[in-house]
Order: C-alpha cells, then structure tokens, then sequence
C-alpha cells in the first residue's frame, strides 16, 4: 500500500526532520484526525438534509431571473418560436431584435439566505438596425441557428467548435462565447442544455467512483494526474464514495503533490482542482459530489485576493455565470487555507512571501465590500489581515520546509485543529 | 581658459543677458590685477565704495565696483582678453560648433534681428533671407577683390594639390570605367556623387548670408559699434528677448572673420531719412573695436526703411539644409504675422530653394516690457549692480522701486526686519558688503507676492493657432494658453497647441518647441516639453493614437529668464516642476479641446458608414434565421401530429415550406427597415448638429495698402469696394 510506504519513510526521517519541519511534532496519530474528520462528515450529513431554498421559496421569483434544465426538445421548441417572431417582426417591415438578460454587474444579487448570486431581471433590447448591436445580433442569430442544429442532431460540441463554424463573422471566441451565455438566458436554460461544452479543464483523484456516459470509473486507480473531469454533467452518475471530505486545491502543483503524495489515502478523501479559475464542468461536477455524498468541502487556495474569489466562485458563483447560480454553486465550502493568518502561524519565511502590488490590495480592499465576504466574519478577519500586512503567498510557499511538507504536516495539521472558516 | 569656464558654472544665476557680459568684463579686470586670486572670490570683496566709480560707464555693465583704467600688470606674462576674442575661442557657446552650425545660427540670428527690429516699430515683419552658394573660384576672386590676395594658392588650405587632383582624377577615372563597364552590361548606371567627387579634402563651402527687413533701421554713427563691438547692445535689460545670448549679427561676423576674413557689408535707412546707409566693417578682434572698411551716405531713389546685412561665411548647406528650413518654418508657426521669403541659390540651379512664407495675420503681439527684478531672483552681484545704478538715496525708496512688488509698507517691514544697522534712511551706497548678504539673505526667506506676467509678451493663442493652421494646414487644432506662473522669481507663460494630421508631418509625435518665441531644433529628446508630451500624456484616453495619428505638438514658453539647460540653450530641463506641470496641463487642455472634435467627427463617420454597416449583416442574420425556420418547417412537415405551435405559426411555417417566404423575402424587408432607420436617425443627426454638410473655415483676406485707389459700392447689407 502506498500509504503505508508513505508513512514508513516518514518514521525513518523523523529524528533530522522533525527538526526540520516545524509542528511535525504537534501531530497526533492520523486515526485521531480520521475521527475528528469523521465527526464532521456525519455533522455535515445530518444538516444538508434539510431542504436547500429556491428563489421561489424567497419569493424572488418574479424579481429574479434563473435558468433550468431544458430537455433537448423544449430548447428545440423555444427556437423555434423565437425563429418565427423574428421572421414575423421581419416581414412586418419592423426589423429585429433580442431581450437579453442583462448581465452587469449592477444587474447582480448577492442573497444571503442562499449564499449566491443571482441575476435580477433586467434586460436589454439588442435591435438589429444599430450600429452599436448590429454585429452582436447577427452573431445571436447565428449562434441560435447553430444551437438548433445540435438540438436537431442530438450531438455536443465545444465552444471551440462553434467558434469554428463561421469565424468570418465571429472574429475572436470570446464573442461567440459571450454571446452563447446570451442565448443560455434568452432561451431561460442552462449552457449544458445547450449541448455546447467547455474543453476539460478539471480533475479529480481520490475515494471517488462515478459512472462516465457508463463506463465505471475509480479515480483511486486513475493514475497520479487524475480523472479529467467530464465537461458533460449529463454523462455523471452513480457516484459512491468512501471519503471523509472533498479537498478543493485551487493550483495544479498543489493537486498533483497531493496526488503523488496519495494524500487520499491517508485521509480518505476527493481531491479536485479546476486549474485556476473554475469551468462550468467543474463546479458542475463539484456540486453534485456535495448534493450526492453530502461531505464537507474543504478549499486550499492561495492567500491572496483571487484565492479567496476563485473561492467565491464556487460558493456563490460568478457574475458572468450568475443566471444558472442555482446549478453551479456549491453550499457551504469551508476556507482551509492558506489563509492570511497562517503565515504567521506557521513562521513562512519572509523571503517566500510577497508583496502585494497595488492592483492586489486593490483586488482585496473591493472583495472586503462584496456580500458573499461580509457573510462570513472569519474571511473578513484574514482578509483585513492580508490587506493590512500587504503580503501574499502563495500554496507553493510552504515547500520553503521541503516539498511535502504540505500533505505531510501543514494539511494533517489543519485538519487536526479543526481550522477551517 | 581653464578659469573662464570654471567661472562660468560657478556663477550664481543672474539675468540672462548680463551673465557673458559680466563674466567678460570681470575677466579683463581680474587678469590685470588680481590674478592670484580665484575669481569668484575677488567679486565678492569689492567694496561699496568703488561702485560709484563705474556707474558712469554704459548701463550694461555690471557694477563690479573696479575702475576699469588698466592697471599695471604683475606678471609679464599677464594677456588681456577682449570679449571679441572670448566668443572667437568659445564660438560654441554661442551656437558656432561648427561650420554647419554656424550657418544655421547666422540664419537664425540675422532673421531674429530682423523680427525685433520691426517689432520695435510696430511694423508688420518682411523678412528676406538669401543664402548664396559661394563656389571656389568665385570666392577666390572676391578675395581678389580686396587687398589680400592670394599669389601662391598652394599655401592654402583648400588648395587642391596636385597629388590630390591626380588621385581624384584617378579615382573619378576608375569610377567612369566601372561605370561604362557596368552600362555595357546593362545594369544601372549609379548616378556620379558630383558633391562629394568634385570636392578635395578639407575643401570648405562657402555662402553669402543676406537678410533683409523692414524694421527701424539704424542710425548712421551707430552703425560701427552696433556690429564692430561685441556686447554692446540696445537689449540689454530684464525683459522678454528673443536673442539667446545678445550677440546676434557679432557672432557672425567674427564667425566670417574666423572663415572668410571677408567683411559684413550694412545697408540701413530710417523713417524719415533721405539717404541710406552703406557700411563696410570688420572687427579687430584683439581690441573688441569695429574697423570701418567704409562708412557712407548714399542717395535712396525709393525711401524705405529697414536693413539688409550681408556676410560670407564658412557654411555647410547639405548637413545643415534640413535644420535651417525647419528653422524658418517653426518660425513661421510662432509667428504668423511676418512675412518670410527664403532663397537658397546654388552653384547648380537645380538645386535651388525658394520658399515663402506668407502673412496669415496683422495681429503683432505687444511688445515686451522691461521690468524690474522679484526679490527673489536676485542674487548678491546683481543686488550690487542695481544699487551703483540706482537713482534713488534711500534704502527704503532702493528697495520699493528698483524691485516688483515690494510696496511701501513691505519695504519698511522688510528694513526692520533686516536688523538694527538698517534704517529707511540709510544711503543705499553705504550698505557694506555684509548688510548687502543680510539683505539677499532676506530677500530668500521673505515672503513675496508672484511677479505678474504683464511684462511678458506670448504669442498668443490666436496668433498660434493661426500659426500652425498655416504651415501644416493640419485637420484639427487646439490652443491653450496657461496663466503665468513664476519660477524662481521669474514669470513664465507657457501656451500649446496640438495639431492633428496636415501637410509634411509625419505620423506620431512632431514636437515643436519654442522659447520666447524662437523656434529650438536641437536637442530636443532631454526637453522638457519632448518628455512631458511622451511620457506623460495619454494620448489614447483622447481619442488620439500615439503611433499612428499625425500629431503636432507645440508648446511655446515665453519668461524673462527661460531656464536653459547646457551650454548651447537649446533645451529646458525636465526638473522644474513648474515648468513641467504647465506643459502638461497647458497640453492636455488642448487634447480635451480636440476629443471632443474627435468624438464628433467619429460620429460624423458613423454616421455615413451606418448603412453600410447595417447593410453588410443583413445576410447573415437572415440566413441564420431563415435556417431555422426551414428546418423547423420541415420538422412540421413531417409530424403532423405536433400541434404545441399556435395556429399562425404553423401557418407560417407551411408558408415556408411552399417557399412562399424565402430567405430573399426576409432580406428585401430588413433591408427596407435598415434604409428607413437609416434616413430616420440622418434625420434626427441633422437636426442634432444642423444641416451644414461641412464644417466652415474662415478665409484670410490679406489687408491692402490704404494708398490704393478704390470705389465704394454701398448697400444696406454689405459694400462692394472695387480697386482700381
């Protein structure tokens, strides 16, 4: 077993090492940890029982706009009939033109009682016949047209794909995926209804077995890098687990020491990572592990200002994202770390952190004032602390004490103490 | 020499124009006498006693407090050096590196002259320069004019020896045969460097510099000692001068004596005189004396008034051609109101220059205005001079008119303040050299207000405007001028103007500097206003592309004291803060001014690329459409059965599938709802920003002589004058 080969090395060291690495003798045997863990597995099972709130539940229904799951056929239906209004508005000799929920940020909601964002109904018309909409109607038409014709066929493609289809007119991607978000909320569905995929970004690895479009898969047998995580939902099902909690890692090097490590089996548990700043596919995926096995959710990021919002993403969702937050938002994700506090705590030497430049403090000082921040009084604390110290660092920072010292001390060590916000 | 320069540098800022000729003036007076002793500490223990002495010699001369009779000298080896002979060896200085240069400074400061002398009458400025390509044989036979003449030519310089012929010869022999070869093969014959092939090594070119004006002229007995005795001069004096060092043709004329040792010729007539003034000189350099060639009375058959100097000097017209044309063509910007007309007349008439510069305005600018010093921007030697020139007996009575804004009851405050050996009676020709440094000491701490800029005379945004609307014929322009400010106690007036697109200007920044109101060419990356307009506008917040747009940025500063930077004035530091903040601002009113034009003539394009740009859409989005439908009629086509589409859909959709609506249908009537929100919104433009199709410009109607014979038609609404 890895694990105990793990834990054999980690004896042998232990005389120079313990010396070496700070707090390593402040751990008690990972059986306590597993009960302190275990104890909060059941708390966390027994409290999501109840049942989460819809907008409707708020009664902000009316005032709030969010998208659901559309069969293919009933997307087929609402193009159609959109096709037709356009084509009667046209033959009327009026032109044409879109309502599209507005997706400012002045047009956003942070509500507390369901930790998310969500988008209020305002919308804006997009004519054809001026000049500042013109391109941007065409490419809505576009788009709509070529969503049909998945919806037609019964197949998926990537955002890349549909770039693809007439770049003459799309000129960049990031217009035809603006635009696809658009019809998303036009049409009132989520972007997966859509049948119109992200490229895989995130993985998974640990005490996780799920079904990929019905092929069994166990990502403790999916190799150090992980199962890709399937930018698909509708191909997820049948998840089992034996873990403890989900460990979010915002950076890939921290996923893949974790993984070489064999972190999960040490301390039965899911490791997932989005690369950064998290797709729809990943949250997707995030959010039905915690609906489905109900365990707690544990985030190692950064500490620094976007840590905290990558944070943010998967717990309250994005703005951009914010008519489908219902889907994509995962419920109470607990900040592990690295938090602010912890470089003091665990005596990060000076030189691994770094200052933080004007934007960062700028980045920090605007996050201070979101709602999804305020909520929680813990995250205000560390970051008034990042803010006033000016410094950050990042997870890598803690290698200063050896490359495993993250899952060998720092990690256990945290999860000992219960520290997590 | 060593000395000279160390003296230079050392000295504490002063006015201007007194610097070089105090620095002379102390110069010739130490050597004589005290030439153990550093200079700068000689200055400093001269007594108040002495001052009184030279206070009889012309008020350009700072008041060292030294009798200027030549005293015996200690040392045998001991050389007097006239200011002449000064400038001679420091010809850098004053703008004469080298040949190239000294033609280019001969320019500039005969047209300078030429435009204070008609300013100073209030006369709108005609300013003629020729420049006359001297080739060698001309220029031998002039020399062969005058007494000196060549008998062995091989003694000279640019003699060509006959070793040097042979291997020229030889060398243009080689060059015809590889050219004939090459002709023969039928490749392309380069065109002979004629310049470089016909010309020996260390071979000089020479010109004749000839500018004429219409100013004030000279009057006759002047005439000698105006041209034949450096530093001496009208412009002497704390105010706004064009000049940069006050020597102005003297320069140039030691300059011909240094290359040509041929003399400057000046023909001068004043308003009123019957006869014009021919003179002839040299300067005798050792004594700092004109030597009069000719001095004469000639009969005028036209009166006019004014002066033409000519001068030959060493010149090189290919390296310095660009500079001397930006020259005259910067100096046409700032000054729009003269007239320049320039000639450039080579050996070879092809290669002949003759550009004019016309009037654009008679509007002149008022004439600047000597003013009296801030207390603080004096400095203990020019506190000394004022006090051996002043009228005035009293401290008191000293300090309240021989300074600006220092009022009476400031003055009597400021006496108290001095200290109990000062009293408002105290004769200002008693104070010892110690109360003088308590009283510059005060002068520093004390607060005063800013000196006004009345005294200053800026160009003018009108005059500016017009300026650049002239040379460049840009597409947009934008002036501004700053309020005045004050930098160490003298004011400055900093205007700007940008320009975008026009004739000859390059893309990116132009950057056009003026300072006082002459154009500055060289040295222009360590500019203050170069940096400024680099660095610290962003451009593209104004609409305006850096790289692409063609930008004119002129920036004109006009003070008592400009703060030179370097030996050659030819730049303003970037360090002074003041400076370099009114040339932001000054840069960036103008760049609001323009972005709002931009924005206007943005919208203006919109406006006429609306149509097309709706147009170019309207089959993509018809297509896309129409797809849908197609596809969705066929759909319905096949499954009767489906009935979740209301009625008049359905209907829609057969009408589709009979091909009853077809793509073209959908096009034709967007197509008809572009045009009309076309015509709609070109309606709702015009009414917004009145119906005139292009933006109007006033034309300049140049005036006319009044003398002209002319009729008047008269209506109530207009007259139609006709000349005869």
């Amino acid at each position: 077993m890895a694990d105990k080969r793990k834990r054999r090395r980690a004896d042998a060291d232990s005389d120079d090492e313990s010396a070496r690495l700070p707090f390593k003798n402040r751990l008690k045997p990972d059986s306590a940890i597993i009960s302190i863990l275990e104890t909060l597995t059941e708390a966390t099972k027994s409290a999501s029982t109840s049942k989460t709130l819809t907008l409707s539940d708020l009664n902000l229904a009316s005032t709030c706009r969010e998208v659901t799951d559309l069969t293919l056929s009933s997307v087929q239906t609402e193009i159609q009939a959109l096709a037709i209004s356009l084509a009667k508005s046209i033959l009327a000799g009026n032109g044409f033109s879109f309502s599209v929920p507005s997706r400012a940020a002045t047009n956003q909601l942070y509500v507390p009682e369901l930790d998310r964002i969500v988008l209020k109904d305002k919308t804006s018309v997009r004519p054809y016949a001026s000049v500042s909409t013109v391109r941007k109607t065409t490419i809505t038409a576009r788009i709509l047209s070529l969503i049909h014709q998945l919806s037609l066929k019964n197949i998926h493609v990537t955002k890349r794909d549909l770039f693809y289809t007439d770049v003459k007119l799309f000129q960049d991607q990031t217009q035809s995926d603006a635009v696809l978000d658009d019809v998303s909320c036009i049409l009132g569905c989520t972007r997966s209804s859509l049948n119109v995929v992200a490229a895989e970004k995130g993985v998974v690895v640990g005490r996780l077995i799920f079904s990929d479009n019905g092929d069994m898969i166990d990502c403790t047998k999916m190799g150090m890098g992980g199962k890709a995580i399937p930018p698909n939902i509708d191909r997820v099902g049948d998840m089992s687990s034996d873990a403890l909690f989900i460990l979010l890692v915002e950076k890939d090097a921290a996923y893949m020491r974790l993984a070489e490590d064999r972190f999960y089996n040490r301390f039965p548990c899911i490791i997932v990572t989005a690369k950064g700043q998290p797709d729809v596919a990943t949250r997707l995926f995030l959010r039905k592990m915690k609906m489905e096995l109900k365990l707690p959710v544990l985030a190692l990021v950064d500490s620094d200002p976007y840590g905290l919002k990558i944070l943010s993403v998967y717990g309250s969702g994005s703005k951009n994202m914010s008519y489908d937050s219902a889907n994509l938002t995962t419920p109470d994700i607990k900040w592990l770390g690295v938090r602010p506090s912890d470089l003091d705590k665990y005596k990060i030497p000076e030189q691994c952190r770094l200052p933080m430049t004007e934007q960062d403090i700028k980045t920090g000082k605007d996050l201070l004032e979101e709602d999804f921040v305020k909520k929680n009084p813990g995250w205000v604390e560390e970051l008034n602390i990042m803010v006033k110290s000016k410094q950050k660092a990042e997870i890598q920072a803690l290698s200063t004490f050896g490359f495993q010292y993250l899952s060998e001390v720092y990690l256990p060590l945290k999860l000992q103490q219960q520290d997590w916000l | 020499m060593m000395r000279f320069n160390i003296f230079i540098y050392a000295s504490p800022p002063c006015a201007r124009v007194t610097l070089y000729h105090s620095l002379i003036h102390s110069v010739a007076v130490e050597n004589t006498s005290r030439l153990s002793k550093p200079l700068i500490w000689a200055d400093q223990r001269i007594s108040p006693m002495d001052s009184g002495e030279s206070s009889e010699e012309s008020p350009v001369q700072t008041k060292k407090g030294k009798s200027k009779t030549p005293r015996k000298p200690k040392a045998s080896t001991l050389k007097q050096k006239s200011p002449a002979e000064f400038f001679a060896e420091n010809k850098n200085i004053a703008g004469f590196d080298n040949p190239g240069k000294s033609l280019y400074t001969t320019v500039r400061e005969l047209v300078e002259n030429a435009l204070d002398s008609a300013e100073s009458i209030a006369e709108l400025p005609l300013v003629e320069v020729t420049i006359e390509e001297i080739n060698r044989s001309k220029f031998n036979s002039m020399i062969g004019l005058i007494d000196r003449e060549r008998i062995d030519e091989a003694l000279y310089g640019d003699f060509e020896t006959v070793k040097a012929r042979e291997k020229r010869l030889a060398k243009e022999a080689r060059f015809q045969e590889i050219q004939a070869k090459n002709s023969a093969l039928g490749k392309k014959v380069k065109e002979p460097t004629a310049g470089k092939a016909m010309k020996g090594r260390g071979e000089a070119s020479f010109y004749r510099v000839t500018c004429k004006d219409n100013g004030r002229g000279m009057p006759h007995d002047d005439i000698p000692n105006m041209f034949g005795r450096v530093l001496s001069g009208t412009k002497y004096g704390l105010k706004q001068t064009r000049g940069k060092f006050g020597l102005g043709a003297k320069m140039a004329l030691i300059w011909s004596k240094m290359s040509t040792g041929l003399p400057i010729e000046i023909s001068s007539s004043m308003n009123g005189q019957s006869y014009t003034t021919f003179c002839r000189l040299d300067i005798d350099i050792h004594r700092n004396i004109p030597h009069i060639h000719l001095h004469e009375k000639r009969n005028d058959k036209d009166p006019w008034h004014g002066a033409e100097i000519q001068v030959v000097i060493e010149g090189n017209w290919t390296t310095y051609r660009s500079k001397i044309l930006h020259y005259m063509r910067q100096m046409a910007v700032i000054t729009p109101y003269a007239q320049f007309m320039f000639r450039f007349i080579a050996d070879t008439p092809d290669k002949n220059v003759s550009i004019r510069f016309a009037r654009r305005t008679d509007v002149m600018p008022a004439v600047p205005l000597e003013t009296k010093y801030h207390p603080s921007a004096v400095d203990l030697l020019l506190i000394k001079r004022l006090i051996g020139e002043t009228s005035k007996q009293h401290l008191l009575q000293f300090l309240q008119h021989e300074f600006v804004n220092i009022g009476k009851a400031h003055a009597e405050r400021l006496i108290g303040e001095m200290g109990p050996d000062f009293s408002s009676k105290t004769p200002v020709n008693s104070l010892t050299s110690q109360q003088i440094v308590r009283m510059h000491q005060l002068f520093r701490q004390a607060k005063f207000d800013d000196p006004s800029g009345d005294c200053l005379s800026p160009a003018g945004e009108y005059n500016l405007r017009l300026g650049i609307i002239k040379e460049l014929q840009p597409e947009m322009v934008a002036t501004y001028t700053a309020s005045a400010q004050v930098f160490e106690g003298h004011p400055f007036i900093v205007e700007a103007g940008v320009s975008l697109g026009g004739k000859d200007v390059k893309q990116g920044l132009n950057i056009f500097r003026f300072a006082n109101r002459i154009p500055l060419l060289f040295e222009q990356g360590a500019d203050v206003v170069t940096r400024t307009a680099m660095k610290r506008i962003n451009w593209n917040s104004y609409k305006i592309n850096q790289t692409q747009d063609k930008i004119g940025v002129f920036v004109s500063i006009v003070s008592t004291k400009i703060p030179f930077k370097g030996t050659g004035k030819e730049y303003i530091g970037d360090d002074i803060s003041e400076i370099a903040n009114a040339v932001k601002t000054s840069i960036k009113q103008c760049c609001v001014q323009l972005k709002s034009k931009i924005v206007k003539k943005i919208q203006a394009r919109e406006q006429q690329e609306r149509k097309r740009n709706l147009s170019k859409y309207i089959s993509d989005a018809t297509g896309a459409i129409y797809s849908v439908l197609k596809e969705a009629s066929q759909l319905h086509a096949n499954k009767k059965k489906r009935l979740e589409i209301k009625d008049e859909d359905a209907e829609l959709l057969e009408k589709v599938s009979d091909r009853l609506i077809t793509k073209e249908m959908l096009s034709e009537k967007l197509a008809q709802h572009v045009e009309q929100v076309d015509y709609e919104m070109a309606m709702e433009y015009a009414t917004q920003s009145g119906v005139r199709e292009e933006p109007r410009e006033n034309i300049y109607l140049q005036a006319l002589d009044p003398q002209k014979n002319f009729m008047d038609f008269q209506t109530p609404v207009f007259v139609f004058r006709l000349f005869q």
